[in-house]
């Protein structure tokens, strides 16, 4: 995510909309990737966006420079996109199992088409973790954040981090080494 | 077994985050040269856990996200409350919104304080008036003085 100016960003918070739109470029993509990623699927992704920036166009006037504002962002997007998810526990997705168990369609060698299978490999993954730990892993695996920045963004210790990510990481060997074994 | 157990709890978290320091990242690797086990371990939370993450591509933002939080502000700009607005601005203006609980601690003690006081001025009152009553009491000694202090009663009688 770009750093901002601290200019443009009382700009922002006091309403000049052509300031809002360069905060909104600046973080866009980490938004959504990580709503969509922590909601697992695009439409809710849009929906959890469009109030992430929400609350960050209302709340900015009170955001006070005492700390980081990415790390502000980080926050205000994990927090809204794990209480969608656990408001919304339906899993649209396929387990993983049923995806990339017996009879899976192998990856084709042509990128894309790579890319669109890793990309529903990581969403059968993800669906295996609660939200709590989805945040973890797509803060620290996709979005590359470090503890130190996982455990602001979520509100918690950093041994909290390591525990999640100890756990989710277990789970998703247990359950791939399950669906290996069962090929076998 | 002990250290194995030990290396992949790292090999899960901080050793595979980067989160080591070197003398630590130095140990495990050590241990990863003479431990097959361990190897294969790593290979494995590799492939399964960490990579497929990691090839993850970037979705391209909708481009419908932009007008959809405009309209959103918009809506919300009509829907603002001017009293609650006033609220937030006032708020904005105390510079010290972290001193509540300390105030509210401050006048907890000195209401403690006060009560604590004034029970103490009434217990010692009241030891003073005691103090008095048992003075005034043992400085009877004047016959005269029980008998002008006398009801007349028997039983007052039958003891002075």
């Amino acid at each position: 995510m770009e750093d901002l100016s601290k200019d443009v960003l009382v700009r922002a918070s006091q309403g000049d909309m052509q300031a809002f739109e360069v905060v909104y470029k600046a973080s866009n993509s980490f938004v959504y990737n990580v709503a969509f990623r922590v909601v697992n699927n695009r439409e809710d992704a849009m929906e959890v966006a469009q109030e992430v920036f929400m609350v960050i166009h209302d709340k900015l006037k009170t955001f006070r420079y005492e700390s980081s504002f990415k790390t502000w962002i980080y926050r205000i997007t994990a927090n809204h996109a794990i209480n969608f998810a656990k408001k919304n526990a339906r899993t649209k997705t396929v387990p993983f199992e049923e995806s990339f168990g017996e009879g899976a369609v192998e990856s084709d060698v042509h990128t894309k088409m790579e890319q669109e299978h890793n990309s529903n490999l990581v969403e059968s993954l993800l669906a295996e973790l609660n939200p709590d730990q989805r945040a973890c892993v797509v803060l620290r695996d996709i979005q590359g954040l470090s503890y130190e920045d996982i455990a602001q963004a979520l509100n918690i210790n950093i041994n909290t981090v390591r525990s999640r990510l100890k756990r989710s990481r277990e789970k998703l060997l247990s359950v791939r080494q399950k669906v290996n074994y069962e090929k076998v | 077994m002990k250290k194995c157990d030990h290396i992949k709890d790292l090999i899960l978290t901080d050793y595979m985050d980067g989160e080591l320091d070197q003398d630590l990242k130095h140990n495990v690797e050590s241990h990863l040269l003479d431990c097959s086990d361990c190897r294969t371990f790593l290979k494995e939370v590799k492939e399964n856990s960490i990579i497929p993450f990691n090839k993850d591509t970037q979705l391209p933002v909708p481009p419908q996200l932009w007008d959809a939080v405009k309209e959103g502000i918009a809506k919300q700009g009509h829907a603002s409350d001017p009293i609650a607005d006033f609220i937030d601005r006032i708020k904005e203006m105390i510079v010290f919104p972290k001193l509540v609980p300390v105030f509210a601690t401050l006048m907890l003690m000195l209401f403690v304080g006060s009560v604590t006081l004034n029970n103490m001025q009434f217990q010692q009152a009241q030891a003073t008036e005691q103090g008095e009553y048992l003075v005034s009491l043992l400085s009877i000694t004047n016959p005269a003085q029980v008998e002008n202090n006398d009801l007349g009663t028997p039983i007052e009688h039958f003891f002075l």
